[in-house]
């Protein structure tokens, strides 16, 4: 038995007695559905890590897409509905590229974010529409690095490690007890890695994950493929092993 | 005589028993058949004829004085056989044989995997239920319990009266809901007047979001004031409830009653299992199989494959049609291959989203 909130859920414009949003928060419940996208802020830059396990063997790995390069020095993480992550990304790829040719200098983590919360805004005031039903972790170098996370209401919030999906609440509770601010990008990836595996239940392989980092250094976003990522998954593989062991 | 001496000195005093009217051995027109109008009075109207008396499920009592043969038949009595003495609670079913306290006696907190939470939990409870004095008025009165279903709530309620060896009242909600209006309400008055006769004693609620429905729903449903309202009453302690302990479970816990929430002292969340306590709910199950499950069985394989489901899914979709499957099979043991069958069965019938909409 569904019991309807009272009406209040039929349109997004309008508030319940006590102030809530129902199809926003719908649309909080389509994010958990997606498979869970971490971002981790590390002492050497930033890193985003994605499970994208596919459900069938006859699909192409690479339509199933969970990070994209946004612009030079960010990258973003989805979780949700993806026709609606689409949308998002293009919107983010360019606000990117008008910032560039106004004011010829590149967008910053934080700008971009904003420009993107804005959108998802208007979504949740307007008749007609429907909310986004995806998250990002946006992540990027500025002076430093930056990770921000979007919500289907567009609230934004700014993380040291954070996680969206399904995965989500144990990823966060791990990260609660094992995060440090003064871990190196090594450490952040590994960290990244356990996470993931504990809320996925199962062996990470290198095609069902995908990794993105942006190093302080050089302010390039790069996807982390092949070699470098099986000596990763095979750290973390090993650790969540030994850990399961324990318990048995 | 000297028979009945002999039992006398060897059976113990009874804590209580429940007796139903049955009538006369035979009937005339001048005949009519008594009401008990006062339980207390009744109580101790029956005690002063028949303590003394060994009893024990099935026995008939009969009446002596007001109205001489009327038949009581004895329907339950804890512990199982013993005496009437004039400390026993004698409990008289009333038109609807709703709420039976009844013992616990095959489930017990081992049986129950992880909710470690849980557990600790129900400790306090524990302690409460051995010494009520020692709480005095800082007793737990009320605990809720929550999750998806088939996490073990209603196991965990049952093994704690267990542990507590004080009689368990399990009301399923649907039956507190009456034909008539007010009928609801009287249903929840009297079972917590039998409650406290027992106690100290659990009361526990399957399926309490059926009872305890958030009043704004009163459109939908009319009786849910009326009902809520009594069990707020009851569950405040207006009238002493001491020694009885209310425990609810629901696996809605958002369309309950905000005040009736508020009067829980503590919300224990049950979780689904995760991989290692389906690993070891797997194990602890097929243990006791009557078909030798094979050596090579991997468990860890099966519960990476049964990610969401609960403790009962495991047991009654994946363990229970793999043994039934084996059987009829007449197969001498039990390969991964057949747990395997199961899963894949067991996962179409769960509603899943469309694959791909999202990622």
């Amino acid at each position: 038995m569904q019991l309807p909130q009272m009406g209040y859920d039929r349109a997004i414009t309008v508030f319940s007695p006590d102030g809530r949003l129902f199809q926003v928060e719908y649309a909080r419940e389509a994010v958990k559905r997606g498979a869970t996208a971490i971002g981790v802020k590390t002492q050497e830059g930033v890193l985003l890590l994605a499970d994208r396990r596919v459900a069938s063997k006859l699909l192409e790995l690479e339509t199933v897409e969970k990070i994209y390069k946004i612009d030079e020095h960010i990258g973003a993480a989805t979780s949700g509905l993806v026709s609606d992550a689409r949308v998002l990304i293009d919107k983010a790829r360019i606000e990117a590229q008008v910032n560039k040719l106004w004011y010829n200098e590149a967008i910053t983590t934080k700008e971009l974010a904003k420009k993107i919360c804005d959108f998802k805004q208007t979504y949740t005031q307007y008749g007609g529409v429907r909310p986004f039903g995806t998250s990002l972790l946006i992540a990027g170098v500025d002076e430093s690095p930056r990770l921000f996370e979007t919500d289907p209401s567009g609230a934004l919030l700014e993380y040291k490690a954070t996680s969206i999906g399904s995965g989500r609440n144990v990823v966060m509770d791990y990260f609660e007890s094992n995060y440090r601010e003064d871990i190196s990008m090594e450490e952040g990836i590994n960290l990244a890695m356990i996470g993931l595996g504990k809320a996925i239940e199962s062996e990470l392989t290198p095609d069902g994950i995908e990794l993105g980092v942006v190093y302080l250094e050089d302010r390039k976003f790069r996807a982390i493929e092949d070699e470098e990522l099986q000596k990763y998954v095979d750290t973390a593989n090993e650790t969540i092993k030994q850990e399961l062991a324990k318990v048995k | 005589m000297s028979e009945q001496r002999v039992a006398k000195r060897s059976l113990p005093k009874l804590k209580y028993i429940v007796i139903r009217p049955l009538g006369y051995p035979m009937r005339a027109s001048y005949h009519e058949d008594p009401e008990i109008d006062d339980p207390k009075v009744f109580e101790q109207y029956a005690k002063e004829q028949w303590v003394g008396e060994v009893v024990k499920k099935g026995k008939l009592l009969f009446d002596s004085r007001m109205f001489p043969d009327f038949a009581f038949e004895v329907i339950s009595t804890e512990p199982s056989e013993g005496e009437i003495s004039n400390s026993t609670v004698i409990l008289v079913e009333q038109d609807y044989p709703l709420f039976e306290p009844r013992v616990v006696k095959d489930v017990s907190f081992d049986d129950i995997v992880g909710q470690e939470e849980a557990k600790k939990k129900c400790r306090i409870i524990l302690e409460y239920l051995k010494n009520p004095e020692k709480f005095g008025e800082w007793a737990p009165r009320n605990i809720l319990f929550y999750g998806p279903s088939g996490t073990g709530k209603t196991m965990m309620a049952m093994a704690l009266s267990k542990a507590a060896e004080v009689p368990f009242i399990p009301v399923k909600s649907t039956q507190l809901i009456g034909d008539h209006v007010g009928e609801g309400a009287r249903r929840i008055h009297n079972l917590f007047d039998k409650a406290s006769q027992v106690a100290p004693c659990i009361v526990f609620f399957d399926e309490f979001d059926s009872i305890a429905l958030d009043r704004s729903y009163q459109e939908l449903r009319g009786d849910v004031s009326e009902v809520v309202n009594a069990l707020l009453t009851e569950m405040d302690g207006i009238h002493e409830n001491t020694g009885v302990c209310t425990i609810a479970a629901t696996n809605r816990i958002n369309f309950l009653d905000q005040s009736i929430r508020s009067r829980f002292e503590e919300e224990i969340e049950f979780k689904l299992p995760t991989l290692e306590e389906r690993i070891k709910i797997l194990e602890k199950y097929t243990a006791s199989f009557p078909v030798r499950v094979s050596n090579d069985v991997n468990f860890i394989t099966i519960a990476k494959e049964t990610d969401g489901f609960s403790g009962r899914d495991l047991v009654e979709k994946i363990l229970k049609p793999s043994l039934h499957w084996a059987i009829i099979d007449g197969l001498h043991e039990i390969d991964t291959e057949i747990f395997i069958k199961n899963i894949r069965n067991a996962k179409k019938i769960q509603s899943k989203p469309p694959k791909g909409m999202f990622v």
